[in-house]
């Protein structure tokens, strides 16, 4: 009996890619609002339903879309937590 | 003497300069007012296109936060003109002096394109040259243009057709006392015939008239 | 690594090289920075008399204004990261023009790809919109022959008041390097040299991604600007390929001085990196000028309010020797001209033959209004005649002239004849720059080629191509670039030279769209000679107020249908002539036949429509 499952993928540029989005963010929360913010990092979140027999397998799903459309191997990273 | 209009210029605006020169043929005198600066004692306040800080976290949000968008805040409360054209817009919503939200066009790209409009308030500073209901031609060039309702927003401008997926295709709004007049077309773009149509003119003459009819507020 | 000129280098040195200095001539002594395998090419090219200040890429279009343009390749990069490599891409011309001086003004693209990659021309949209200079023009080619090695150019134009363009030389010892913009990270290290190198190799993973920031970018633009109208530069030279190396030495060679310059001033964005990776690191959005001691603080002071990063990078010196410290320790010394002298390859022998017989390639050629409405074309508001009609027309405020500018190529042609693809696709760009009025001023040529050691015939025919046409037409060649190696498992794409060309045009003489009936105008066959007929009867035509369309293919004629409907007209055509892969046809839109009954004692006329308004 195949079920729904509920994940959210974290996408994040991988640690050696810049991330001007995010360097620009923190300079002005450093320099304008005075927080001590050492480092800032933007990335994408994506909440996804699939369905499946089994979590293992929703899991791979979720997987395989990352892997295929969802993030870019070349410059990004992600992880995957069910919820 | 000509009325005195502020260009208000924040890291990553770019059509301050076309704003400026609209507003010189319109019969402004304009200036110029970095993010550090401050807009009192103006007849006319703009905030003018772009990406403001590369629209990096929300479009306007870091904008709305800076020094010269609470002298923007301050010279609104009063009564002061205050027009916002794109990125203004949205740097307009994100300070909450207009209602609603801006969030990604429908299509997922940035759309540059001249757009069919329908004028549908005219009682107001910034549009009276205009017929209620006339149709016109302006520009648009946005990413983040589609219009979310909140609440019951005085709308002044609307698209003719679906272009981006704005509620009720509202392109532009008045705040409740119509001081602030907030649109994702560019006036500005459209002043000379040279470059296409010039409709935008009359949003700008609509302005001087009013504030040549002694209806300076500040 | 392999260096190709390591025997070469330790001749000229007369010593053992160091590995830093292996490192740093891998990079300069590449096709990307030193045009090793084009240099003799380009010195063959005829040469624009009126070239401003001798900063060869600066025409005068009035007695005030010049324009300043470029185009130059991100084909590497934007193979690897498509988003990032075409952004990067338009950041790296744009600074090129800045750094002469100029405003950026408009900006173009010649894209050729196997499918549609939506990453690149979002990669250009993001980027060019944001900082604010419209894209206004562009080609976008679909075939298969550049499934794995997509071509992405990127053409910028500036306007620069004629007194004053910046030189890219120092000028006298003492003479200080002030660097802003970003921080320096490793993005890029040896994008120069992998530019030079087959897709294949393992160093196509390892690169370092250059991602773009269009947020500096527009921040770096109106900084140098102040800079600029202040008075406070000297000399200027943007950071690409070859990063402080490339750009320092470039400057202290021009004035045939030296400089010295110390590494552990420049700002970092990651604090570990090595002296070497410092001096060669491709780090987008920076810029070198060189100004007197006094005038650098005020420099740095504007760089600060754009919130860029600025340091004095080092000086100018007299000693002809380029010196790169780290912490009081000399990382490399050499002398200037080691660097930007690289061993250069000959010029390979090329006769022409007659125009061969072309076959129909089929490229599929996208819709561009679908392309163009993604780009901000209109921001700047001196957008005259819009993407889709060819070439866009641009105005400058307060002088009666602008210029028309289009990018154009023909790798269909250059497939089947390196030589006569590349002659036919200069002549077809003058042609459509007749086309809209314009008089063409100049070109900046972008070589797109395989491998030039494999098969070095191909890229001398394109360069002969390129040479004999210019000299046809009259048309100097005032800048340019070169993409080799672009090869996939040692297939190379089609030799594709892609022409982009300024013409000067008076703002009073413009034509617009408009009613009338349509005319095709010319022969269905390509020949020099018929084209010289036409250019006289297009100029003609255009003086008498016909609207005119140079289209390459006749039978994709939809683009100029949805540029013409955004006016409000409708292009009805029926009859069109069936022309061949290459022709010398234009199709003119006539309000009275006066004109064109006078010109049909010249030239094949046929009525094939109308344009109506809708």
């Amino acid at each position: 009996m195949p079920q729904t499952y509920h994940f959210m993928i974290d996408i994040q540029y991988k640690g050696n890619v810049r991330d001007p989005r995010g360097e620009t963010i923190r300079k002005v929360l450093v320099g304008e609002y005075n927080l001590p913010v050492t480092s800032l990092r933007i990335g994408k979140s994506v909440n996804i339903e699939v369905e499946a027999d089994s979590p293992e397998e929703a899991e791979a799903i979720v997987r395989k879309a990352c892997e295929e459309l969802l993030v870019n191997p070349v410059v990004e990273q992600y992880e995957v937590r069910m919820i | 003497m000509n009325p005195k209009a502020a260009v208000v210029v924040y890291p990553g605006t770019n059509c301050d300069r076309d704003t400026y020169y609209a507003l010189e043929l319109a019969g402004f005198t304009p200036e110029y007012v970095d993010w550090h600066g401050d807009v009192k004692g103006y007849d006319l306040v703009v905030l003018p296109g772009g990406f403001s800080y590369g629209d990096y976290l929300r479009a306007g949000a870091v904008a709305a936060r800076e020094p010269v968008s609470k002298s923007v805040r301050a010279y609104a409360e009063k009564g002061g003109l205050v027009l916002g054209i794109c990125n203004g817009f949205q740097v307009l919503m994100e300070m909450g002096l207009l209602p609603g939200g801006l969030l990604e066009n429908t299509s997922g790209t940035f759309i540059c394109k001249w757009v069919d409009l329908e004028i549908t308030d005219t009682d107001n500073p910034f549009l009276s040259r205009f017929k209620q209901g006339e149709k016109i031609k302006l520009p648009i060039a946005h990413a983040f243009g589609r219009y979310v309702k909140v609440g019951d927003p005085k709308v002044a401008l609307r698209y003719v057709e679906d272009v981006n997926g704005s509620d009720e295709k509202i392109a532009g709004i008045l705040s409740e006392d119509k001081n602030i007049f907030g649109l994702m077309p560019h006036p500005e773009r459209a002043m000379e015939k040279l470059l296409g149509w010039d409709y935008g003119k009359n949003v700008f003459l609509s302005i001087l008239d009013w504030i040549r009819g002694g209806n300076r507020v500040v | 690594m392999s260096f190709k000129y390591y025997d070469e280098l330790k001749k000229r040195l007369g010593r053992e090289p160091t590995p830093v200095e292996i490192e740093a001539f891998i990079v300069m002594w590449s096709e990307h920075c030193g045009y090793s395998h084009t240099k003799k090419y380009i010195k063959m090219l005829p040469k624009a008399e009126n070239a401003i200040q001798g900063n060869a890429g600066v025409l005068p279009i009035d007695d005030k204004w010049a324009v300043a343009f470029k185009i130059e390749s991100h084909n590497h990069p934007s193979a690897v990261e498509p988003y990032n490599g075409a952004a990067t891409g338009v950041g790296g011309i744009i600074r090129d023009i800045l750094a002469m001086g100029a405003r950026p003004h408009a900006s173009l693209d010649s894209l050729h790809m196997g499918d549609v990659t939506e990453g690149i021309i979002r990669g250009i949209s993001d980027y060019g919109n944001s900082i604010g200079v419209p894209t206004v023009g562009g080609e976008l080619r679909i075939s298969e022959f550049y499934k794995h090695n997509p071509l992405v150019n990127a053409m910028a134009v500036g306007i620069v008041e004629r007194d004053k363009v910046i030189p890219s030389k120092a000028s006298y010892p003492g003479q200080v390097i002030v660097l802003f913009g970003g921080a320096t990270g490793r993005d890029g290290i040896h994008g120069a040299s992998f530019a030079s190198e087959d897709l294949e190799g393992e160093k196509a993973t390892k690169l370092s991604i250059q991602v773009g920031d269009p947020f500096m970018e527009k921040q770096l633009i109106e900084a140098f600007l102040k800079m600029k109208e202040e008075g406070l530069i000297e000399g200027a030279q943007d950071l690409g390929a070859g990063g402080v190396l490339s750009a320092t030495s470039e400057l202290a060679s021009a004035g045939d001085l030296g400089a010295v310059v110390y590494l552990d001033r420049v700002p970092l964005r990651e604090p570990d990196m090595e002296p070497w990776e410092i001096l060669i690191s491709e780090s987008q959005e920076r810029m070198a000028v060189l100004t007197s001691p006094e005038k650098a603080e005020r420099i740095m002071e504007i760089a600060r309010y754009y919130l860029l990063e600025t340091a004095v990078l080092g000086e100018i010196i007299q000693e002809p020797v380029y010196r790169a410290m780290y912490k009081d320790e000399v990382v490399m010394e050499v002398p200037v001209s080691v660097i930007t002298n690289p061993p250069l390859e000959d010029v390979y022998p090329y006769t022409p033959g007659e125009i061969p017989e072309f076959k129909h390639i089929p490229f599929k050629e996208v819709e561009p209004s679908n392309v163009y409405f993604q780009y901000d074309y209109m921001v700047g508001t001196d957008t005259v005649l819009p993407p889709g009609f060819g070439p866009a027309i641009m105005r400058i405020k307060g002088s009666e002239y602008g210029y028309s500018v289009v990018t154009h190529s023909r790798g269909d042609l250059g497939y089947q004849d390196a030589y006569w693809g590349t002659y036919i696709a200069t002549l077809e760009a003058v042609r459509k720059t007749f086309a809209v009025g314009g008089e063409p001023l100049g070109i900046t040529d972008c070589i797109n080629y395989g491998d030039p050691d494999e098969d070095p015939e191909g890229l001398s025919a394109m360069m002969h191509g390129l040479k004999d046409a210019c000299e046809f037409a009259g048309v100097p060649v005032v800048s340019g670039n070169a993409s080799l190696y672009n090869t996939t498992g040692g297939k190379p794409i089609p030799p594709t030279m892609v022409i982009g060309l300024v013409g000067r045009v008076k703002l009073a003489e413009v034509v617009k769209p408009h009613e009338g009936d349509v005319y095709a105008i010319g022969w269905d066959r390509f020949s020099p000679a018929y084209e010289r007929i036409l250019w006289d009867v297009i100029r003609k035509l255009h003086s008498c107020g016909c609207f005119i369309m140079a289209p390459s293919h006749m039978n994709s004629l939809e683009g100029y249908k949805n540029s013409l409907a955004e006016y409000g007209y409708a292009l009805n055509v029926t009859d069109l002539p069936d022309v061949n892969p290459v022709h010398s046809t234009v199709l003119a839109v006539c309000e009275n036949n006066y004109c064109i009954d006078e010109i049909s004692k010249t030239i094949p006329v046929h009525r094939v429509g109308a344009v109506v308004k809708v």
